[in-house]
């Protein structure tokens, strides 16, 4: 696979989890529509994601990064960054 | 109505059991928090808790046999039999009497529903015992405080989290003012365990070593257990057996915020604030002292303090955290909180936040008691408590003087 | 009498399925369920009276529900039907004074279940899910109710077990009485599940009874009954009188029989009834020899042998902590389905195996006859 190809397959992944937290369907889920703004989203959401991320990818993202995870892109790259993966 | 007060105070907690061990402590700013060892806490990055060691019920309670029951009632029936002793009562007159016992409860008998569990793993579901499985009902909180004192009247308990004591104490002085009961014992209990530890790591919620409340570097809770319970009777019956009467419970507010299960809402504190001051038919200036809900959460503090400003104005009265000592104690914290205030009230003395290092510049100017006990009068005392589910409850204790 | 409540709403669930004609139908024809597909864990049998196909979406969508548990969806479901069922409107001008009273035995077993058993089998403890925490806690259901229907008054949970909905009445009262709400959603749940077949299970084998587990929620509006007459509207039933005790269930059996003579004595003379006014006592009977005996020897000490008993765990299973919301229920569906005269006195009788006994008074009418006392 390229790198394009798995850079995609991992987003539909992401937006299948983030979808599935923010009680939506995953085609409703932009790469770059902020979770809280427009999927109402809460703090206790956000620490969701991060937690499924953890436990399906066995990282360990700290929670000072959630500020950061805002959209779909944004999560990819910071998963990207604790799991040493190229962006 | 009758007016109600508070003669019996029966702490069990991790900084001291007993009303004089509680009391000073209290005025020491002692820590209770330890290495946890109820539960293996291998593999958490934090592994402290407000434990009660030296909880040995058999020393504690005289009629239930504590093979029969879980830590949470055991915590509840002792609490209760040490505030009778304290009200210093008849034990066959109260046990004649219309009398009862409402107790909070976050998590109810939570060691006795882990270790099911376990044994599920291990064993699986037809072989778990079933007199474990009998002790896992939360109503038997209560009901052990009836039990172990023989009484025949109500037995509530009431599970609305980490603001249920205040609920008990505010239920069980209406069914005393309003003559449905003559003594009621009141307070909550709760044991501390994995899946509450868990859950507050999980949230970001827990501290990894010392809580500390409205301090700018504040990180979380630490959980906590124990049992409280108040003794509650008429004015007159206080008066007519000479009992020494702590404080009166002037009133109570409730509401519920119906916004989020676990974010705190400023406005709704507030107005539970006002609730709570209306019907104990007091204004705001006179309260002398506010006992924090105080969890050491960013959140928690800053939503507490900015409800208080906004009620209080920019001279708050003192506010402390106690939850500082001896953790979190959840169904059981705004029974400590008020037990904390009655002994206040009577002995003139404001319990202090402790582990407190830096004010926080984003929080309103509040008082919160740094670190050392400070010798005031307290006419009137407030209780806060707020819980998941937005349950807020607060309690207004005065000086029965 | 000042002091009694009148029930304006009924929403309810059982495993006979959704209403109170549903409830009614089960009270003459009971029926069980095949439970055997609805966990991956194993249950003590395969029939249960569960609620097998019930889909939360189904009833409330799935924004804000997707992670309740059985038991908040039960007991909002249950909110929103009894509000639907009658003529209380909650706007911004009433909200802070309609609050909430809900009934449990320990919250929704499963989930805490789940959460600690979590903590024991993922790589490292602390791996459980955030969003599942507050339903761990028991007061999730009413917390959840409050945000669906946007009450803010007073919202608490009463874990009571099988003597839940007595003291959520009792509780209820006060709130009522004491003016700190104007009206209230209060009734009890429990869950099928594992965890609860497994209990009901064991707590049988204990006192040697064999019925099958259940499950429900019944939820009724509740409100001042002279509040209620006042504004001309009437009530479908009216809680004369609640009374709850503990006793020593030890003493040779007798200590809760009479606990429960006595309850059921101060019942009747608080809601100033005589015996021979009493057409029907729904009992909690559920095949524990030591119990149904305790409690049939108080009715017949106080009402006599003749009054016709109405079994309503025949039809519902053993659901614990909605036991007493479900015996309400069904004789509320009663009145509603014309089984049962306007007017007539009915009796609710509770007990547990802690020695925790309690009766309620009620008297129910005909809501299409409209001549409601």
């Amino acid at each position: 696979m390229t790198a394009a190809a798995t850079k995609e397959a991992k987003l539909e992944e992401l937006r299948e989890l983030i979808s599935e937290v923010l009680e939506i369907e995953p085609e409703e889920l932009t790469n770059d529509g902020n979770f809280v703004n427009e999927y109402e989203a809460d703090s206790l959401r956000a620490i969701e994601i991060l937690a499924r991320l953890e436990k399906k990818y066995k990282v360990e993202i700290p929670q000072g990064e959630l500020p950061r995870m805002e959209n779909l892109n944004a999560v990819y790259e910071v998963l990207a960054e604790f799991t040493n993966e190229q962006v | 109505m009758r007016r109600v007060v508070v003669t019996g105070l029966g702490p069990v907690s991790s900084i001291g059991i007993g009303v004089s061990a509680y009391s000073q402590a209290l005025q020491e700013g002692v820590s209770g928090v330890s290495p946890i060892t109820s539960f293996d806490a291998t593999g958490f990055p934090y592994s402290i808790a407000g434990e009660v060691h030296d909880f040995d019920p058999e020393q504690l309670v005289k009629r239930i046999e504590t093979e029969e029951w879980g830590r949470t009632s055991l915590f509840a029936a002792s609490a209760a039999r040490l505030a009778v002793a304290d009200a210093g009562i008849d034990e066959d007159e109260l046990a004649r009497s219309r009398a009862g016992s409402c107790m909070g409860t976050t998590a109810g008998e939570s060691q006795v529903l882990e270790r099911m569990a376990a044994d599920r793993l291990s064993a699986g579901y037809a072989e778990l015992d079933p007199r474990l499985s009998r002790k896992l009902s939360a109503a038997r909180v209560s009901q052990a405080v009836n039990r172990e004192l023989r009484l025949t009247g109500d037995a509530v308990t009431l599970s609305t989290a980490c603001s249920a004591s205040n609920y008990a104490l505010g239920y069980a002085f209406d069914l005393v003012r309003s003559g449905e009961a003559d003594y009621m014992l009141a307070g909550g209990a709760d044991s501390v365990c994995r899946w509450a530890h868990a859950g507050f790591y999980r949230l970001g919620a827990l501290t990894e070593k010392a809580c500390s409340p409205f301090d700018a570097n504040r990180s979380g809770i630490i959980t906590g257990e124990g049992g409280a319970a108040l003794f509650l009777e008429t004015l007159e019956s206080a008066t007519a057996r000479g009992a020494r009467i702590y404080a009166e419970v002037l009133g109570y507010g409730l509401n519920c915020d119906a916004t989020h299960m676990v974010a705190p809402d400023k406005d709704s504190i507030a107005d539970c604030i006002r609730l709570a001051h209306k019907n104990a038919g007091i204004e705001a200036s006179s309260v002398d002292y506010i006992c924090a809900h105080g969890t050491g959460t960013q959140s928690n503090d800053a939503v507490e303090a900015g409800a208080v400003a906004e009620v209080f104005g920019e001279q708050p009265p003192p506010m402390s955290s106690i939850k500082s000592m001896l953790g979190h104690t959840m169904g059981a914290a705004s029974g400590h909180g008020a037990i904390a205030s009655a002994l206040a009230i009577n002995e003139s003395f404001l319990p202090p936040t402790i582990n407190f290092s830096t004010p926080d510049p984003a929080l309103p100017a509040i008082d919160p008691v740094p670190n050392w006990a400070k010798a005031a009068r307290v006419d009137v005392a407030q209780v806060n408590g707020f819980a998941f589910g937005g349950n807020n409850a607060i309690v207004v204790l005065g000086s029965a003087a | 009498m000042t002091d009694t409540m009148a029930i304006t709403g009924l929403g309810v669930l059982s495993g006979a399925g959704i209403g109170a004609p549903a409830l009614a139908g089960a009270l003459s024809a009971p029926q069980t369920t095949d439970v055997s597909e609805m966990f991956e864990e194993p249950l003590p049998g395969g029939q249960a009276h569960a609620l097998a196909d019930f889909k939360v979406r189904d009833h409330l969508g799935r924004k804000g529900t997707s992670f309740y548990d059985r038991s908040t969806a039960f007991g909002v479901v249950a909110c929103q039907e009894a509000l639907a069922d009658s003529a209380l409107e909650v706007d911004d001008e009433n909200r802070t004074r309609v609050g909430i009273v809900l009934g449990t035995t320990a919250g929704s077993v499963k989930s805490s279940w789940d959460y600690t058993t979590e903590t024991l089998t993922q790589e490292r403890p602390y791996l459980v899910n955030p969003v599942l925490f507050p339903n761990a806690v028991m007061n999730c259901t009413a917390g959840q109710a409050a945000i669906r229907h946007n009450l803010r008054g007073p919202n608490a949970t009463v874990a009571g077990g099988p003597l839940a909905m007595l003291n959520v009445l009792r509780y209820s009262r006060n709130l009522l009485n004491c003016g700190y709400a104007d009206a209230l959603l209060s009734g009890s749940i429990e869950e099928f599940g594992p965890q609860e077949a497994w209990r009901v299970h064991h707590a049988q084998s204990l006192e040697g009874g064999d019925l099958l587990p259940g499950e429900g929620a019944a939820v009724f509006v509740i409100e001042s009954a002279e509040a209620v007459r006042a504004a001309g509207r009437t009530p479908d039933v009216e809680v004369l009188a609640v009374e709850t005790g503990v006793f020593d269930p030890a003493s040779a059996g007798s200590g809760l029989a009479d606990g429960l003579t006595l309850c059921l004595s101060r019942a009747l003379e608080r809601a100033g009834v005589t015996a021979g006014q009493v057409s029907t006592v729904a009992t909690a009977a559920n095949g524990m020899t030591r119990l149904d005996e305790a409690e049939e020897a108080a009715i017949n000490a106080v009402l006599g042998s003749d009054v016709p008993r109405l079994e309503v765990k025949e039809a519902t299973g053993e659901t614990s902590s909605a036991s007493g919301a479900l015996q309400l229920a069904a004789l509320l569906a009663r009145h509603r389905g014309g089984e049962a005269g306007d007017g007539d006195i009915s009796v609710i009788t509770s007990r547990d195996e802690e020695g925790a006994a309690g009766a309620a008074v009620i008297r129910g009418w005909n809501r299409a006859h409209g001549d409601n006392g």
